[in-house]
């Protein structure tokens, strides 16, 4: 049972007593934090939902197997935790580019069963994890130079009031270069014009000679390298374990789904509208009811606008 | 794409097939002779979880409603009898001196809550285990069918579903008992006379042959044919003066009755219940079932429980990672058997058939 540890959960977990703006404001600082990872798991899905339409169930997989790049190269040769984001990128990338071939590539345009194909992956994944690793929780390190608060206010006695840890900045830090790279990638280069034209017309661009199946696979392992750096970025959150990917799924796809899957920034504005209003309930109320209230919120705004907050309006 | 309809479902006169369903029906029920108890108590569990496939195939197999919220029906009923078996308990051996459940009082309630209390009448419990989980997917149903909401978000909101529910009854420790659910529950008596294992197996298959021929006689009727063509083509069959919301919504909460009624007998059985049957991953399990075995078959997501529900078993006995067996089959099943097992057989068949002719 993992789903009570969820991200969102963990680090709202902080919540002050008693009603005070100085303490609802150290709430929403710290709700960063919670947007930051909620950006840096659904970015990867953002991909491959939002450009690709895969439904990926084993989205939360791939930052499980990010995190566990970073376990074995860091219990291995001693490597910094940034130093493995990198790797972690190009592993799960490859292992992205894998599945793509060997999978989703037999499955497009069947959302439905790319959907079960990719659950199916997903439970594999994790079983194979668990035969190399074991079931056992495995812990990762933090930097020293990230840990510690950085005091924003302090009250007369000069004990900080508002206060984030420098690791909350990290993530989010990392969460929006990763955005503005996706950004820059999808709309100012060559092969992000590709990516958009196979996305929108896949017949017409074969007929301009686009390479389609190997803007997919790009594409897709993108998107999966994404899911990895998340991974390595949270490793040192909490206890590396097979089932860790269980629970930032549905957190990445409420995030996702928000936002709208049509642009990017819907991603952020989704990250920031669910973990700012998530710490905003917890403080008034608690945690789980937070939880439960933002997950309905998301229910009624699908409802209501399938296509997400921030949608391009189409015609028709 | 083909409509997988089973066999049998295609003959016009069902002297055959009601044969065979009393034969299989007559077999299964002096198994539990020779098997044992272990056995016997393990294969009224499959067929339990055999029914709630049943239920799914209902509305994913025949109406084109992929739900990862059926564990979610069947915990809501399964809740519904454990609160009723433990208040029976708690009313005659209780340690604590007062007529409450033990996690309640470990949790400093003093007295029953009030929606709690009328369940400690059977009556009250058994209508409680369909109604519960039938009218909350009729107030879910209600809300995403009648608007623009497509396939793959609906799953997506089911998911939501599953996972806002299981944060929920985990945070509500004093009514829900929190992680661990309602645990050491009495054995199932109904007025006053206790039910034997092998009697709740009878129970069971009789609800299982049931829920079977009602929705195959459902299925057969114009009413499926109804449903079938939604599958098919929403918008079509919305032209033709169809109110392809109403039939979405009834076939939705049928199917969250059935699986309620499932979660209900599982308690007995199980003499516990917790939020893991509520979260995605218990979801999921059903949906595996039902794409294994092969959607709108109905007989087949219950063989495919039955199956692999058997092969988890032995394979348990062996090794801890029996999912990770689950999970090739379920690839191999997507990529290469899209219409699962039973479905295949029944296509092959078919094409025999064809070419007799």
């Amino acid at each position: 049972m993992y789903f009570y540890l969820s991200p969102v959960y963990y680090l709202a977990q902080e919540a002050a007593e008693g009603f005070s703006v100085v303490a609802l404001a150290n709430q929403l600082v710290n709700g960063i934090g919670i947007v930051g990872i909620l950006l840096l798991t659904g970015l990867g899905l953002a991909i491959t939902f939002g450009v690709m339409r895969i439904i990926n169930l084993a989205h939360g997989e791939f930052i499980m197997l990010g995190a566990y790049t970073t376990f074995v190269l860091q219990s291995a040769f001693n490597l910094d935790l940034l130093l493995t984001i990198p790797f972690a990128f190009i592993i799960t990338a490859a292992i992205g580019a894998l599945v793509e071939i060997s999978i989703i590539r037999r499955l497009y345009g069947r959302p439905l069963e790319t959907l079960l194909a990719t659950w199916g992956l997903s439970i594999v994944l994790q079983g194979v994890i668990k035969l190399i690793f074991t079931a056992q929780l495995k812990y990762v390190r933090s930097p020293s130079y990230i840990s510690g608060n950085l005091t924003l206010l302090k009250d007369a006695q000069g004990t900080p009031t508002v206060a984030i840890s420098y690791y909350r900045l990290f993530i989010v830090i990392v969460a929006l270069a990763l955005l503005a790279l996706t950004g820059y990638l999808l709309y100012r280069t060559n092969l992000g014009r590709q990516v958009r034209a196979v996305t929108q017309n896949r017949s017409m661009a074969q007929c301009l000679g686009v390479n389609t199946s190997l803007v997919d696979m790009a594409t897709f392992a993108y998107g999966c390298g994404l899911a990895g750096v998340a991974g390595a970025v949270i490793s040192s959150l909490k206890s590396v374990a097979p089932p860790m990917g269980q629970d930032y799924l549905v957190d990445a796809w409420m995030t996702v789904v928000t936002g709208g899957v049509d642009r990017l920034v819907g991603v952020l504005a989704g990250a920031f509208l669910i973990g700012e209003s998530n710490a905003t309930i917890a403080y008034l109320l608690n945690d789980p009811t937070a939880r439960v209230i933002v997950l309905f919120a998301v229910i009624i705004l699908i409802r209501y606008k399938p296509e997400g907050l921030f949608s391009i309006q189409k015609r028709g | 794409m083909t409509q997988t309809i089973g066999v049998a479902q295609k003959s016009k006169t069902p002297t055959k097939l009601a044969i065979v369903t009393a034969i299989i029906f007559i077999i299964m029920a002096i198994l539990p002779f020779f098997i044992g108890n272990f056995q016997t108590s393990l294969l009224s569990k499959l067929l339990l979880f055999g029914t709630l496939a049943v239920s799914l195939d209902l509305v994913w197999g025949f109406t084109g409603i992929l739900s990862f919220a059926h564990g979610v029906f069947f915990t809501l009923g399964g809740y519904a009898m454990a609160y009723y078996l433990k208040l029976n308990l708690s009313a005659e051996a209780n340690t604590y001196g007062v007529a409450l459940p033990d996690f309640m009082v470990w949790n400093g309630l003093e007295k029953l809550p009030w929606f709690i209390a009328p369940l400690q009448y059977f009556i009250v419990a058994a209508i409680a285990m369909v109604a519960v989980p039938a009218i909350f997917a009729y107030l879910i149903g209600w809300f995403i069918f009648r608007s623009k909401v497509s396939g793959v978000y609906i799953t997506i909101i089911t998911l939501a579903i599953s996972s806002a529910l299981t944060t929920f009854f985990v945070s509500q420790q004093a009514y829900t008992g929190g992680t661990n659910g309602i645990t050491d529950v009495s054995e199932l008596s109904i007025f006053g006379a206790n039910i034997p294992l092998i009697g709740l197996y009878w129970m069971i298959l009789i609800f299982t042959t049931a829920v079977l021929i009602g929705s195959w006689w459902l299925t057969q009727s114009n009413f499926g044919l109804i449903l079938r063509s939604i599958k098919e083509n929403e918008n079509r069959i919305s032209f033709l003066g169809y109110d392809v919301a109403s039939f979405k919504i009834f076939i939705w909460t049928l199917s969250a009755g059935i699986a309620g009624i499932t979660g209900g007998l599982f308690v007995p059985l199980n003499r516990f219940i917790s939020p893991v049957y509520l979260a995605v991953a218990f979801g999921t399990q059903v949906v595996i079932w039902v794409a294994i075995g092969g959607r709108g078959t109905l007989i087949g997501p219950l063989v495919a429980a039955i199956l692999l529900g058997q092969i988890q078993n032995s394979a348990e006995q062996v090794t801890q990672d029996w999912q990770l067996i689950v999970g090739i089959l379920l690839l191999i099943v997507v990529l290469f058997i899209p219409d699962g097992l039973v479905g295949s057989i029944v296509n092959l068949f078919d094409r025999k058939s064809a070419r007799a002719k």
